[in-house]
């Protein structure tokens, strides 16, 4: 760790495949024991990012600065000390559970042990059980097992909850509280919110290969200012409703049907909404006010949502 | 060593609870040697087949006394086309006018040891004196004998020698017919001469088969086993979760090695089991010289499914292409059974195939004779294929999905 107290230092990263660039001069700084969130829509970068830092890819240019060394490449003694769920990555089906995990567990130094592993993972009742009769979510539980074995310093989590079913992702969304108060420094990918917004001390908003906007999720939403949205669907809206519509608030952007009405003063802005619905016989369908978030963030910098 | 240890043993677990790969890198090879000898260990006793049959006939006697030429006579009866048109029994091949014998011998002992002929017979000289004689003495002390040259392991060789016996036995019964109460069966003796065995007697099918079946087991774990593992882990993305970790590429591959040598050992003691136990294979990999092939075969295949991998992309290709180098190679290999002559283009990819070489190499070492190659290049060529697939391998294979 340097002297600033940061575990991980990322300056100018590239990577380019081709034509295109997918990181294209990435930096960021990560201090110990926080959570620090990549997010973007898919192809933004994240995961290349993420596999240059995991060791997978070799950077064109760029410098990463780890556990105080300074590496053109990760090296096998920082592998020692990381902890890894790739995005995508499977294991061998004709495995059991805990032969997965002790096979991971013998490729490090001090590993902890398999049994502690599976507990803090709740995999204890499905250690014998062979990986490909596992959900989903018990094999995404696996690959975190897998992850933490090395009782890792630093942990990469890629996308670590896409494709499961709510319950799933709250699970995990504990695992990584957990791993925080533990002191461990994650370093988290995702494309959802939500998640971004629950587990991160700091964010990374990426998108065509870039950071377009960096900082705790609070002060990112902030800098939309003091401003509510509100949200609802608008079935066949012509120009000249939405021009109307945007006229009553400080302003206005749309998704599908979906409008996103901003407001400075929500009270006046509401009554002379609804005025405007009954006026046109609309129906304001779907109606939510909200406080800005990190998709209203990245809708504002980049014109699209994260999903799209 | 722990690394490589623990991987090779979760890719043992994996190998011996896929039942499918079980089943074909391990029973398979058991079922094919027992199907192999029951259809054609007993291969000659019937069956129509043409044969190639030298015959040099050295008794100078002439005429009705001349035995070798009644021999000579009944065996171009026996190579004349059929009334119905049929093909004949045998071609007969003799030496042209008053040729050099010897040369003409030599020539026909090569084509039976290539499996060009089936059968060399060869009358000796003073041959139909020394019957007479011996019927005059009315010994049977002193038979006059007939030289036969065969192939070791040949089943149509064998056949061609029990119809050989036929006619010869016919003579013997002319002989009788002006000799008295002499026993045919003494008269003349036929000697066997084994050609492509170093035992000097008989190869059983079952005692060949089994060294081929052996390096075939070898051959299908490298060929299927390898590209099959690796191209799947890397698809499945399985390579990628090893790799951010500290176990590396030169970890796989050494667990990798000691997986397939694991698997060989396995095949290997399994054929020996039902081949002694079960079949009565008498041959003996007992030797330094047969652990050495055994040895450098394992680990040629291994390289050669390492080279197939590097061909390809994905592991469903990587099957294709294996599946269409399989049958080339193992049917011009003389892995189950001695390989007659070949048109030239088949003569190429025999002289470059390494399972021939090796399968010719373990024959030898084992005392089955039978090879046509020496021994430094039945060593030299699998070596070469092995350098050249872990060179071809170490630049095209990739250990990552999307490298």
């Amino acid at each position: 760790m340097d002297e600033n107290g940061l575990l991980l230092r990322v300056t100018d990263l590239r990577k380019s495949y081709g034509d295109v660039r997918a990181v294209d001069g990435v930096s960021f700084a990560v201090p110990r024991g926080t959570v620090f969130t990549l997010l973007g829509p898919n192809g933004a970068g994240k995961t290349t990012t993420l596999e240059i830092l995991e060791g997978l890819r070799e950077p064109d240019s760029g410098t990463i600065e780890v556990f105080g060394r300074s590496l053109r490449r990760v090296d096998r003694a920082t592998k020692e000390r990381m902890g890894v769920l790739l995005q995508e990555g499977s294991f061998e089906p004709y495995l059991k559970v805990k032969e997965v995990v002790a096979l991971f567990a013998s490729f490090f130094a001090r590993p902890l042990p398999v049994k502690e592993v599976l507990e803090r993972m709740e995999l204890t009742e499905k250690q014998n059980a062979l990986v490909r009769t596992l959900s989903g979510g018990q094999k995404q539980r696996l690959g975190i097992a897998v992850a933490l074995v090395s009782d890792p310093e630093l942990l990469f989590l890629d996308e670590p909850t896409t494709g499961l079913d709510p319950q799933a992702r709250r699970n995990i969304w504990d695992v990584v509280r957990d791993l925080e108060g533990r002191g461990k420094t994650i370093i988290l990918t995702t494309h959802y919110m939500e998640e971004a917004e629950v587990l991160s001390d700091d964010v990374a908003i990426m998108n065509h290969g870039g950071i377009i906007a960096q900082g705790a999720p609070r002060d990112l939403a902030a800098r939309l200012g003091r401003e509510t949205v509100i949200e609802f669907a608008l079935a066949g809206a012509r120009p000249e409703d939405l021009r109307e519509l945007e006229a009553l608030g400080t302003g206005l952007s749309t998704h599908g049907e979906v409008v996103f009405l901003k407001t400075a003063a929500f009270t006046a802005t509401m009554e002379r909404l609804l005025d405007w619905s009954k006026e046109r016989r609309v129906a304001l369908s779907g109606l939510v006010v909200r406080q800005p978030n990190l998709e209203d963030v990245f809708l504002s910098l980049t014109g699209r949502r994260l999903r799209e | 060593m722990r690394l490589v240890l623990s991987f090779a043993l979760a890719q043992l677990r994996v190998t011996l609870r896929e039942r499918e790969t079980l089943f074909w890198f391990v029973l398979f090879p058991v079922v094919l040697f027992v199907l192999l000898v029951a259809i054609f260990g007993s291969l000659g006793r019937e069956g129509t087949i043409h044969f190639e049959v030298g015959f040099l006939n050295r008794d100078q006697a002439a005429g009705e006394a001349g035995l070798g030429r009644r021999i000579e006579a009944i065996l171009e009866d026996l190579a004349q086309p059929g009334a119905d048109g049929k093909e004949p029994l045998l071609s007969l091949h003799r030496p042209a006018g008053t040729g050099d014998l010897d040369a003409f011998q030599a020539r026909e002992e090569q084509a039976v040891r290539y499996g060009t002929h089936a059968l060399l017979v060869v009358v000796p000289e003073g041959f139909s004196a020394r019957v007479r004689d011996a019927l005059s003495s009315r010994s049977t002390t002193d038979a006059v004998r007939i030289q036969v040259f065969r192939r070791a392991g040949s089943a149509s060789s064998g056949f061609a020698l029990s119809i050989l016996r036929q006619v010869i036995a016919g003579v013997d019964q002319g002989v009788l017919a002006s000799g008295g109460r002499f026993r045919a069966e003494d008269a003349v003796v036929v000697d066997t001469v084994f050609l492509g065995s170093a035992r000097g007697a008989e190869v059983r099918y079952v005692d060949f088969l089994l060294p081929g079946l052996v390096l075939m087991a070898f051959f299908t774990a490298g060929l299927f086993g390898v590209p099959g593992a690796l191209l799947f882990a890397r698809e499945q993305r399985i390579l990628r979760r090893y790799w951010v970790t500290p176990f590396s590429v030169s970890h796989f591959l050494a667990g990798f090695s000691v997986t397939h040598a694991v698997v060989c050992a396995l095949q290997f003691t399994l054929l020996i089991v039902v081949g002694r136990f079960a079949l009565g294979a008498e041959v003996s990999f007992a030797s330094p010289e047969a652990a050495l092939f055994l040895v450098l075969s394992c680990a040629t295949f291994l390289a050669f499914g390492f080279f197939v991998a590097s061909l390809t992309k994905t592991g469903a290709a990587g099957m294709a292409l294996a599946n269409a180098i399989n049958l080339p190679m193992t049917f011009l290999s003389g892995l189950y059974y001695q390989l007659g002559p070949l048109p030239g283009p088949l003569r190429i990819l025999l002289s470059v195939n390494p399972l021939s070489y090796l399968a010719d190499g373990l024959r030898r070492v084992i005392g089955l004779e039978g090879a046509t190659s020496p021994l430094w290049l039945c060593v030299l060529v699998p070596i070469l294929w092995m350098a050249f697939s872990l060179l071809v391998a170490g630049r095209r294979l990739s250990w990552d999905v999307g490298r």
